[in-house]
């Protein structure tokens, strides 16, 4: 990944938001380069909402600035900011059909009727509704009414494409096919994207780059492999997969009496009958079939561990080692090092 | 429920609304039929015959005939000035925080809770010291009165209800905030307004007490004439006239209905 | 997470804040309200004066005109107009009738909408259709006609009486009578009290019904544990309207009450155009005014509490 600055993407400039008398976004700063794909994740309330609606220009910053395409576009009114939006739950105008939903916004931009049904065309050719342009949206499924939404925004050709948690109005399995549908299209269209979401997996899959929200600021920002394997926080460390906690030291496999915080990924977690490398006793505890892993309860007198095991699944009460492959060590909040 | 108490729930259910046809339709069917009786003989439950000459005896009567122009003529004007005052308060309720919101909310209840009666002695002082006894102009305020509530609360619900984020879509398409407004809010508000409309329009036709007061004996108007009518006239031309003065609502209810019955009315109705 | 939680509302407030303060909101709101204090404030306030025996300014001419005018005697008037008021005998009938007509034809329209109500949410399908549309029929005959038709029907030649006379029955005139006044705002107020009630009930989701059905709630145990209290505001508005409409009310007692007592509201126009008695008409307005607030109170309470509920104030 490159570390250019993002001349024709987007920068966000020591952003800052007051609501409601408390500050919700503190000195963000961000870089997404042109036609990156780039996740804003976080837990409800983390500010990342926020954070699209000043970048669409629904909200205008206390400080900072907002660059879009290499123009300073702070203080510009949404109508005039070259990026779209797709909102969470579509916004799709009830009182106009599906074309003319996205025909409205090259209507605004005064483009004469042959070009507007070409464009309108094009785009819902490439979202696969064409059959339904004629159409009210509360007569399409919530799926189509996602492509409608992406459609409209995408009609616009925007220098930006915000998405607002686009796909948690969808059902499980949709979702995935959703999600490979946009990332392909902004793959093909090379569109830069700002999506917003709650979920680590939506944001592992679709991104070039994640940044993890908390509390208004940025904890990390980097690809998902960097995000999965160096979480550069607790908090992202526990926000991104699955980790086992405990206190003490770490070195060589062996925990020890300490003060640092040791988190071990459940799938960094063997167990094996025989002491091979380094591990120690446990006992199965209980077992929790996944699907197509397992996970698995390991005890100890003192502690209890997880791990993620795909064969070899052991029965409840066998004893055994358990053997940690690589731990994430943290003091105070920061991580300290990847053994 | 057992199928023997199912058939009995059906049955009470059909009588009921027998009996509903009966009390809501039975006077006004009642009323139409004079409107072609010649006579009526009791206790014959149909007319001694049949005949159009009240119809055409109120069609020679030039003092009802301008009472029906007057009529048609003000209405109009009342809910296009009303429409004109009200509705801008309206969305202004239903969207901006300001001084003094909810007083004037529960105000313009409170001033609809006393009886118009008792306030005409004092409307009538008023107008003659500000010459609209007698005048076209007076009785479009009085008629104006009645139609705030409808023409303020209706439309400040139906504002209230477009979802903000479809406004937010059409600033992010590129539209102003005034072209918003007119593309998107002013037309999802469109059906509660228009029900605001029809109710403004019925209040202010059916007017009649203010209407009599300010405007006789200048102004005639239907309903102020109908209780002229009932006092000196035979049943059946009230009757005759009575069907006229309901041609208007008629129309009006297959404009509106489904939006009537769709709750548009009712949730002007509460306070927000 | 405490913190978490504390940025979330505040996220929440946000996005979700719809109104802000404004002058200009403020302004856009004023024509209808100038409208209303000039016209019904204005006039509320000259008729309080001349009830309390200020008969100079605005109320001269009047003063001049009408008969048996008190004026004032302390500095804040006097209360002998009431007085004269409370002390005719007849004004207590009219205050029966008035109450008497108010408390049953409000209570007769409430539970039938209630009822209809009901049939509709719960059971629903063509025949409550057909029943809710009859019903609302009502709220587009403009009053006068439907005062007229009502008093036909019911009369000593009308359709009531002419049918039950074939069948043998002499049944009563009841033209002239309260319970004609009865009949006829019940009439009139059953289409308003229905659309409130309806959608009240028709908001409530099917899932607390079903889930107070799966519970073992009987159907009446529902109706007053589940679709009353979540109705509640509506029902409250539905029933203050009624009241405060059918006390208020002139057009129905006048043409098919009896002459003696009479309702207030037709009893306040004969003091003020038959027997040019303004400051007895006008008292009673007040009279009126002073019930119908106080059923007000009910439903501004009603809509606060309802308002407090859900976080809107």
């Amino acid at each position: 990944m490159s570390n250019s600055t993002g001349s024709g993407g987007l920068e966000l400039q020591g952003l800052k938001k007051i609501l409601g008398g408390r500050v919700i976004i503190d000195d963000l700063n961000l870089t997404v380069n042109k036609g990156e794909m780039v996740s804003l994740l976080g837990p409800s309330g983390c500010g990342k909402t926020t954070t699209l609606r000043m970048i669409a220009g629904f909200l205008i910053p206390d400080a900072g600035r907002v660059v879009l395409a290499g123009n300073d576009v702070t203080n510009t009114g949404p109508e005039k900011r070259p990026s779209a939006m797709v909102f969470q739950n579509y916004a799709l105008w009830p009182h106009m059909s599906v074309y003319k939903n996205v025909a409205y916004p090259l209507k605004l931009r005064k483009m004469n009727k042959s070009e507007i049904t070409k464009r309108v065309h094009n785009v819902l050719e490439l979202v696969n509704l064409m059959h339904h342009k004629d159409s009210r949206p509360s007569q399409i499924s919530g799926g189509e009414q996602q492509r409608v939404a992406l459609a409209r925004a995408l009609v616009q050709e925007p220098d930006v494409l915000l998405l607002d948690e686009p796909l948690s109005n969808l059902d499980a399995k949709l979702r995935v096919k959703v999600r490979e549908d946009i990332r392909d299209l902004q793959r093909r269209l090379g569109i830069t994207t700002v999506i917003v979401t709650h979920d680590q997996d939506e944001a592992l899959s679709i991104s070039d780059r994640i940044a993890v929200m908390n509390g208004g600021r940025i904890e990390q920002f980097s690809s998902p492999q960097e995000l999965y394997d160096r979480p550069a926080t607790e908090y992202v460390a526990n926000f991104i997969g699955s980790l086992n906690h405990l206190t003490g030291d770490y070195s060589n496999g062996r925990v020890t009496v300490g003060t640092k915080t040791i988190g071990i990924r459940p799938e960094d977690v063997h167990f094996t009958s025989t002491n091979e490398s380094n591990g120690f006793e446990a006992t199965v505890d209980h077992v929790v079939p996944r699907g197509h892993f397992s996970e698995v309860y390991l005890k100890r007198e003192d502690a209890e561990l997880r791990a993620f095991m795909s064969t070899n699944i052991p029965a409840v009460g066998e004893k055994g080692y358990a053997v940690i492959k690589k731990a994430l060590i943290y003091e105070n909040g920061k991580l300290l090092k990847v053994e | 429920m057992s199928r023997k108490q199912v058939s009995l729930v059906n049955i009470f259910i059909s009588s009921f609304i027998a009996f509903m046809a009966l009390f809501i339709l039975g006077p006004l069917i009642w009323l139409a039929v004079h409107a072609f009786a010649t006579s009526w003989t009791y206790p014959n439950l149909l007319p001694d015959g049949f005949t159009f000459t009240w119809w055409k005896t109120i069609a020679g009567d030039q003092e009802l005939v301008k009472s029906v122009k007057n009529s048609l003529l003000i209405s109009p004007i009342v809910v296009l000035i009303s429409a004109v005052v009200c509705l801008p308060a309206a969305y202004a309720f239903s969207r901006y925080q300001f001084f003094g919101r909810k007083s004037f909310l529960i105000g313009m209840f409170a001033a609809n809770a006393f009886p118009k009666i008792g306030l005409y002695a004092s409307i009538a002082t008023l107008y003659y010291t500000l010459n609209l006894m007698g005048t076209i102009v007076g009785v479009i305020i009085i008629q104006l009165l009645g139609t705030i509530i409808f023409m303020t609360w209706i439309p400040a619900a139906a504002f209230g209800s477009v979802p903000r984020n479809l406004e937010d879509a059409a600033r992010d398409a590129g539209a102003s905030k005034l072209r918003t407004f007119w593309d998107i809010t002013f037309r999802l508000a469109l059906p509660g307004i228009l029900v605001a409309m029809v109710m403004s329009f019925l209040a202010s036709f059916d007017e009649a007490q203010g209407t009599y007061l300010v405007g006789v004996p200048t102004i005639y108007t239907m309903p102020t004439k109908m209780y002229a009518l009932v006092l000196n006239y035979p049943v059946q031309i009230a009757a005759v006239f009575s069907l006229l003065l309901a041609i208007p609502s008629v129309l009006l209810i297959s404009i509106a209905r489904k939006h009537i019955i769709g709750g548009q009315l009712a949730d002007g109705f509460q306070i927000k | 997470m405490d913190k978490t939680n504390s940025i979330n509302n505040q996220e929440s407030f946000a996005v979700n804040k719809t109104a802000k303060l404004s002058w200009f909101g403020f302004f856009m709101a004023l024509p209808p309200v100038l409208v209303i204090i000039c016209f019904v404030g204005a006039p509320i306030l000259i008729a309080a004066g001349l009830s309390l025996g200020f008969t100079g300014g605005p109320n001269r001419i009047i003063a001049l005109i009408g008969q048996e005018i008190s004026t004032k005697t302390h500095w804040w008037g006097t209360l002998d107009g009431y007085k004269s008021v409370i002390n005719d005998p007849r004004f207590g009938g009219d205050l029966r009738v008035t109450l008497g007509v108010t408390v049953v034809a409000t209570t007769i329209v409430i539970f039938m909408a209630l009822g209809m109500a009901i049939y509709r949410r719960v059971i629903g399908g063509r025949l409550a259709t057909i029943l809710v549309s009859l019903s609302l029929i009502p709220l587009f005959v403009p009053v006068v006609i439907s005062a007229f038709a009502i008093r036909t029907f019911y009369d000593g030649t009308g359709f009531v009486k002419s049918l039950l006379t074939h069948f043998g029955i002499d049944f009563p005139t009841l033209t002239m009578t309260n319970s004609a006044i009865a009949i006829g705002t019940i009439w009139t107020s059953l289409p308003f009290a229905i659309l409130m009630i309806s959608s009240g009930l028709q908001a409530i989701p099917d899932a607390l019904i079903e889930s107070a059905q799966d519970a073992g709630a009987s159907f009446i145990r529902i109706i007053y544990t589940i679709m009353v209290p979540l109705a509640f505001v509506p029902i409250v508005i539905a029933t203050t309207f009624t009241a405060i409409g059918i006390m208020g009310s002139f057009t129905i007692p006048y043409f098919l009450g009896p002459n003696q007592p009479a309702m207030l509201g037709v009893e306040i126009t004969n003091f003020f155009n038959s027997y040019n008695r303004p400051q007895q008409s006008v008292v009673m307005a007040f009279v009126i005014f002073g019930a119908a607030s106080l059923i007000a109170i009910f439903y501004v309470w009603a809509n606060l509490r309802s308002a407090k509920q859900s976080g809107r104030i």
